[in-house]
């Protein structure tokens, strides 16, 4: 019953702004501080849907109030999944978002003290106004976290993609973030380290091309002693595509031992490319570490050299990094349907011979679809 | 002798503000088995990269011909698809390629190693038992997180995998513990028997070459070769060590 809910409203829009907003903002003449989206007005009809628990309503998700209002209005439904304590549960926790049917998702996952999960979203279709989700976890004491986000949407659609986490006592996050495409999309997260020694590692991939808007902003509060966070961003832009990457590690007063890093490296392609990165370490605790660095341009000298070696050109090394971002969502996509989803989008980008090698050379089925 | 499949001549090279290589005269005849030792700093290593070449270092005089073909402008890629190999002395870590998509896309540039996917997946997967490596390997970045030994096993893969003609191994066993050794060892003799390359061995130590017939030795030291003999002079450079090449090419310089 979750799948919901714009129907034939979509004649109504409004106007979400805030989207995306970093904790430290900047000089608004860089235009970099937030992003507005124009969404269908949610549109009710006197059903009365499940909502989540309290204990989700706290949980930071990045993206902004406004949008995640508008995410849990329009999803209507709400799903939400508890992994008992101790339980290492084997099967991915799946969230499918058929952007090609507007659909928007509302999710809570509690991992209780002890537990273990796999959690994949995956965006994708082909046609479509207007798709979105939004996941909260609650990881509990010494609970072990994996995250798979997925936005395969086709050139032509738009979609908000948030996440926010509260990671407790020794709790650790292991999550994997792929941007594949989608004319305008926004991905807003947010973790929060309140326990001592929680951990979060974040390894995002972006491929944005034509003239693709991608908008991210990562948030990770660091409150509890001795916490570490680990951020890394890679990304391809091509032809015009424009990207806006926020990333603010937030060591909070208490923190002490708490280390953070971040860091970006961006393979840009097209002429008319426009790449906006803002990181920023916030820091009110003197024991603590933050670390920041951003490499934009094209592969290192050394890489180049090295694949040169091995008989690849400038053209064809940039050609295998694409083929690679798929790859390693393919690798990691650790759910059937997501992986045909990632196929399909590879399928659009990269040709139907590489997609469909893509597949062969990792012993995946491959159904062919494409948009 | 051989067909001659390398002929580097006259070949002077370094980066932009310091000469490295003198006046190299080397050739390596299609199957044969070259090492070539010196002390640390001689540009052995400079040599194996300006072979292949690196970008970094320019080449103020002389040739470099492979299988007939003179390739000292060409670029590194091109080499390659020659059939020129360089294994790294630090392979170079690339974040966000799987070591599976890079060694994909390095097959299907050569018309020679174009295959099906199915096939590809079993050929890899032959030789990565074949050299101890753990399939998982194969799904995670190129070299990022490796350690030293599994970095040179990966480049034995890649040997293997592309089957050049000819196999420059720079200091291949350099910082490998027993076990790696012996893998790596075998890496190469299945190189030489599998693919009967040639092969140009940078090496300090010989105990990678207990399993390889030696036909030629070359001695370089301040950048010049200064001499070359049999399998033997390996054993003499073992017992006596460098310090008669160097007074050698000293004495020459003074005169």
């Amino acid at each position: 019953m979750a799948n919901q809910i714009i129907e034939a409203h979509q004649e109504q829009t409004s106007t979400i702004s805030r989207v995306n907003v970093p904790p430290a903002q900047t000089w608004n003449y860089l235009r970099i501080n937030d992003l507005s989206f124009e969404v269908p007005t949610p549109h009710f009809v006197g059903d009365v849907y499940a909502r989540l628990p309290r204990m989700f309503e706290g949980v930071e998700c990045g993206i902004g109030d406004e949008a995640a209002t508008w995410i849990v209005r329009a999803s209507g439904d709400a799903r939400f999944v508890e992994v008992k304590a101790g339980e290492q549960r084997e099967q991915p926790i799946y969230v499918d978002i058929d952007a090609s049917a507007t659909e928007v998702r509302d999710t809570g996952v509690l991992v209780r003290t002890g537990a273990s999960a796999t959690i994949v979203t995956c965006a994708h279709g082909c046609e479509g106004d207007t798709s979105a989700s939004l996941l909260r976890v609650v990881a509990e004491r010494d609970a072990r976290v994996t995250i798979i986000e997925l936005v395969a949407c086709g050139s032509g659609q738009q979609h908000l993609d948030a996440i926010g986490i509260d990671a407790a006592e020794g709790a650790r996050i292991d999550m994997r973030q792929y941007a594949l495409g989608g004319s305008r999309v926004a991905l807003g997260l947010a973790c929060s380290l309140a326990g001592t020694g929680a951990r979060f590692a974040l390894d995002s991939r972006y491929l944005a091309s034509g003239r693709d808007v991608l908008d991210v902003n990562h948030v990770v509060r660091q409150r509890g002693r001795v916490t570490r966070s680990d951020i890394v961003t890679t990304g391809i832009l091509a032809d015009a595509a424009r990207k806006t990457m926020r990333e603010t590690i937030d060591l909070v007063h208490g923190a002490k031992g708490a280390e953070g890093s971040e860091i970006e490296t961006v393979l840009v392609t097209g002429d008319e490319v426009v790449n906006k990165t803002l990181p920023v370490i916030l820091c009110d605790e003197e024991d603590v570490a933050g670390n920041h660095g951003a490499s934009i341009g094209a592969i290192s000298p050394e890489q180049l050299g090295f694949l040169s070696s091995r008989g690849l050109s400038d053209d064809v090394a940039e050609r295998l990094f694409a083929r690679a971002l798929f790859d390693d969502a393919l690798i990691h996509a650790d759910v059937a349907e997501a992986r045909q989803a990632v196929l399909a989008r590879a399928t659009e980008v990269l040709g139907i011979d590489v997609a469909r090698d893509i597949a062969e050379v990792l012993d995946i089925d491959f159904e062919e679809a494409s948009c | 002798m051989s067909d001659q499949l390398l002929s580097v001549s006259g070949l002077s090279a370094g980066t932009e503000d310091k000469p490295i290589l003198h006046d190299i005269n080397l050739t390596v005849g299609a199957g044969e088995t070259h090492v070539l030792m010196g002390p640390n700093g001689a540009g052995k290593s400079t040599l194996g990269h300006v072979i292949m070449g690196d970008p970094i270092y320019q080449v103020t005089s002389g040739s470099i011909v492979f299988g007939g073909q003179d390739l000292t402008d060409k670029s590194p890629d091109k080499r390659s698809l020659a059939g020129i190999f360089l294994s790294y002395q630090a392979p170079v870590e690339v974040p966000g390629v799987p070591l599976y998509s890079f060694l994909r896309t390095i097959c299907q540039m050569r018309p020679e190693l174009k295959t099906t996917a199915r096939k590809f997946r079993q050929r890899v997967g032959e030789i990565a038992d074949q050299l101890d490596i753990n399939q998982n390997f194969l799904t995670r970045e190129l070299n990022v997180g490796f350690s030293g030994g599994e970095k040179k096993k990966i480049e034995m893969l890649q040997l293997l995998l592309l089957r050049p003609k000819l196999a420059i191994l720079d200091e291949t066993d350099s910082g490998l513990d027993v076990d790696a050794l012996s893998i790596v060892s075998r890496g190469i003799e299945a190189y030489r028997k599998e693919c009967d390359g040639a092969l140009l061995m940078i090496t300090h130590n010989t105990r990678i070459l207990e399993r390889l017939t030696v036909d030629r030795t070359h001695v370089m030291v301040h950048g010049s070769l200064v001499a070359d003999g049999p399998a033997s002079l390996i054993d003499d450079i073992d017992a006596h060590g460098f310090a008669r090449f160097e007074n050698a090419l000293e004495q020459k310089e003074q005169a």
